[in-house]
């Protein structure tokens, strides 16, 4: 997607919220049928497209990929072809393989909305967190960006950079050694190994999620460490701009990668990502259908 | 039966041989060959004018997948696949299922390959080195050198603890059957599925460092030193292992390495967007890794190419990239690659092409392959090569079942046209009928 695109979309959700916040009905055109492609579990995401879909009207059809044909073996190919013969006129996927999204639409053929592929991307994610950091700060044009934490295994990092820095923000990739990339040339950020420096002057500062397996495979003795070099908490948020929000996609370590006083506080949007990502997945649903299907 | 290959370039390392002339093959054996020999009365007669003669290639990596792996590959596919590459003998790798580790096994696959209906080429079994490729307990390897394997290897899933490569090697030593190893440190790869670099970091694809691979040259290299066992290490990715090699060969260490196409012409970059026509063990490197090799290549660093042959289904490759196999399907294409990349662009001379594809293998192994001399090998083994000949490669039209090529459209100057092994074998549909006259009665 171009910035062009993305900028469109975000005005689309943007007016759709308004819409919706104020009880007016957002639904146009034919009732449209939905699949949701779940393989990997995902609370607010799932949700979030169900409850997108509910306000445009369009009816789901919610796959799970445990009990599903998947559990007999059917490859991913077959479940996408079957899919596509059943005649769902979308697809909304998650899958735990990087690069499964794109495979899938090659055998879907219609539209396919990646909602979260391996480590790969989140389009739609980024989407809500460009939509809340616009509200908050006007323009995205100039900003900077720290995401801080777990770089290596998130798709959140890798797509909020591509969608930020496409809109003129400044970013940069914080976090260990043992969890960043060891070549990040081809992303767009600046990367940084120290909280200090990462965040110092930020305008938004985003943390990803740090996963247990983290202590077991290795790359970080415990959480104890993490939280001593990359919480974002009241002292370390100081280094950031004085009005600097803090983000989290979810779900959040309590404790771990943000303190409780700093997720509650005024600076988190915590919340407002939760409820823009539904504006946005509202808008690209509506979108696909009236630009005759563009991924 | 007089066969004549008349008035081609004969090109034969085994002999330091690059000259215009003739060959002479009776009953299946080369009789006579060089500039001036008499042609005499003939059977059947090939008009090799702008063409290469040269011993039929050999590869030293192939892998045919039966027992066990039919819906990949086949003896009789994939040795129809290598006669039409211009191979007349390819070793094949043991990681069947079940193991080539009884001599039972090697007994199968070479009736297989003997039978009509196969490619008409030489198959010679690598057995595996350690009890089902396991990586625990040697297999019975004086019994399998008896069967007829040339060297033992545990391939693709390579033994980790050192103590039992080192006595595999003492063993071996006293076998004198050479080890061929695939160098990988199965801790340091685990869970990645391509170059551990900037692609596989844009694509959050887990990578492989390519320490993964030096570590395991060193050590391997260590306990070839060592012990004095031969040691072979198989399609070298990286330019610390080509230096490696470099330096074990100078210490004197018994060793000696292969390259394949792929490293020599595709990188990370090529993956692409979750291409799984790219994904292959040792992973695909960088340019760097590239020109080192090419360098080994030329300096003798390295000495053999090998196909790495590893056809699969299309169904095992119709999946997300980290759930695809690692392997690429390449008889049919390695001549056309190499030939393109390295020999056009002054890599490697002609005849030390031919070296590195034909006679160095075979003198690795010891094969009774890789060369034109009368009587050298029981039964004439060549391939016409026409360097000019323009071509696309079509991986949809292969005789090998693996339709898994990285090279599908490419196009290559130079193809193996002809391959013999006794008798033809193989006649390419782009070789001048015009070319071969049957003499009349």
């Amino acid at each position: 997607m171009d910035a062009g695109q993305i900028q469109e979309l975000l005005s689309l959700a943007a007016r759709l919220k308004d819409d919706i916040l104020h009880d007016r009905k957002v639904s146009a055109g034919r009732r449209r049928t939905i699949g949701l492609l779940f393989f990997e579990n995902s609370t607010r995401t799932r949700v979030s497209f169900e409850q997108a879909c509910n306000y445009l009207d369009f009816r789901i059809v919610n796959f799970a990929g445990s009990g599903s044909s998947m559990n007999k073996g059917e490859s991913l190919k077959d479940t996408i072809l079957t899919l596509k013969h059943e005649r769902l006129e979308a697809v909304v996927m998650r899958h735990r393989s990087s690069g499964s999204a794109q495979l899938g639409q090659g055998y879907f053929g219609g539209p396919l909305i990646n909602a979260g592929d391996g480590q790969h991307e989140h389009p739609t994610q980024a989407l809500g967190d460009a939509l809340t950091v616009l509200e908050r700060k006007g323009r995205l044009d100039g900003l900077k960006i720290a995401i801080v934490g777990d770089v290596m295994h998130s798709r959140v990092a890798r797509s909020n950079a591509w969608l930020f820095s496409k809109l003129g923000s400044e970013v940069r990739f914080v976090g260990p050694r043992t969890l960043m990339p060891s070549s990040m040339g081809l992303l767009p950020g600046e990367v940084h190994y120290d909280l200090r420096t990462g965040i110092s002057g930020a305008d938004v500062v985003m943390c990803l999620r740090l996963q247990k397996e983290r202590m077991t495979d290795g790359r970080l003795s415990s959480i104890g460490e993490f939280r001593r070099l990359y919480q974002v908490n009241r002292a370390t948020l100081k280094w950031a701009k004085d009005d600097a929000i803090v983000m989290h996609p979810g779900p959040m370590n309590r404790g771990v990668e943000l303190d409780d006083m700093t997720a509650d506080g005024p600076k988190s949007v915590i919340s407002e990502q939760v409820s823009n990502g539904v504006f946005v997945r509202t808008a690209v649903l509506k979108w696909i259908f009236e630009d005759g299907g563009a991924n | 039966m007089r066969t004549v290959f008349k008035n081609g370039r004969i090109l034969d390392p085994s002999q330091e041989l690059d000259v215009i002339g003739s060959v002479i093959v009776e009953d299946g054996q080369v009789v006579d060959l060089g500039e001036d020999v008499e042609i005499g009365e003939f059977d059947e007669i090939y008009d090799c004018e702008g063409l290469w003669i040269a011993p039929g290639l050999v590869d030293l990596h192939a892998h045919l997948r039966e027992p066990g792996g039919e819906s990949r590959e086949t003896i009789k596919s994939g040795t129809q696949a290598a006669a039409a590459g211009g191979f007349t003998t390819i070793c094949c790798m043991p990681n069947t299922n079940p193991p080539l580790d009884t001599p039972s096994l090697v007994d199968f696959i070479l009736d297989k390959a003997s039978s009509p209906e196969a490619g008409g080429i030489f198959v010679q079994p690598i057995g595996a080195l350690t009890k089902g490729q396991l990586g625990k307990e040697l297999g019975d390897l004086a019994a399998l050198k008896m069967a007829g394997v040339a060297a033992v290897s545990d391939e693709g899933g390579p033994v980790q603890d050192a103590s039992v490569m080192m006595r595999a090697m003492e063993f071996c030593l006293q076998l004198d059957l050479p080890i061929m190893v695939h160098c990988e440190d199965l801790n340091l790869s685990e869970g990645g599925c391509m170059n551990d670099g900037p692609t596989s970091a844009m694509l959050g694809l887990p990578g492989i460092p390519r320490s993964a691979e030096e570590i395991m040259i060193m050590r391997n290299g260590v306990l070839a030193l060592n012990t004095g066992c031969r040691v072979h290490f198989m399609r070298l990715s990286t330019w610390g292992g080509v230096e490696m090699v470099r330096q074990f060969k100078y210490l004197g260490a018994p060793v000696t390495c292969e390259v394949c196409p792929p490293y020599l012409t595709l990188t990370d970059e090529h993956v692409g967007e979750f291409d799984p026509m790219f994904k292959t063990t040792p992973p695909l490197r960088t340019e760097v890794d590239i020109d080192i090799l090419m360098q080994g290549l030329a300096d003798g660093t390295i000495d053999a190419i090998a196909s790495d042959h590893s056809p699969y289904a299309p169904f095992e490759v119709e999946v997300p990239f980290e759930d695809a196999p690692m392997g690429m399907s390449t008889l049919e294409s390695a001549l056309g690659v190499i030939l393109t990349h390295v020999t056009a662009k002054n890599v490697l001379s002609p005849l030390e092409t031919i070296r590195k594809m034909s006679t160095a293998p075979a003198e690795i192994l010891g094969l009774d392959a890789g060369s034109l001399i009368p009587g050298k090998t029981p039964m004439a083994q060549l391939v016409l090569i026409d360097p000019h000949l323009e071509w696309v490669f079509d991986a949809t039209r292969t005789f090998s079942q693996g339709k898994n090529s990285p090279y599908h459209g490419w196009s290559f100057v130079g193809k193996p046209v002809l391959t013999f092994c006794g008798s033809e074998v193989y006649r390419d549909s782009l070789f001048n009928e015009e070319r071969y006259e049957l003499a009349m009665e």
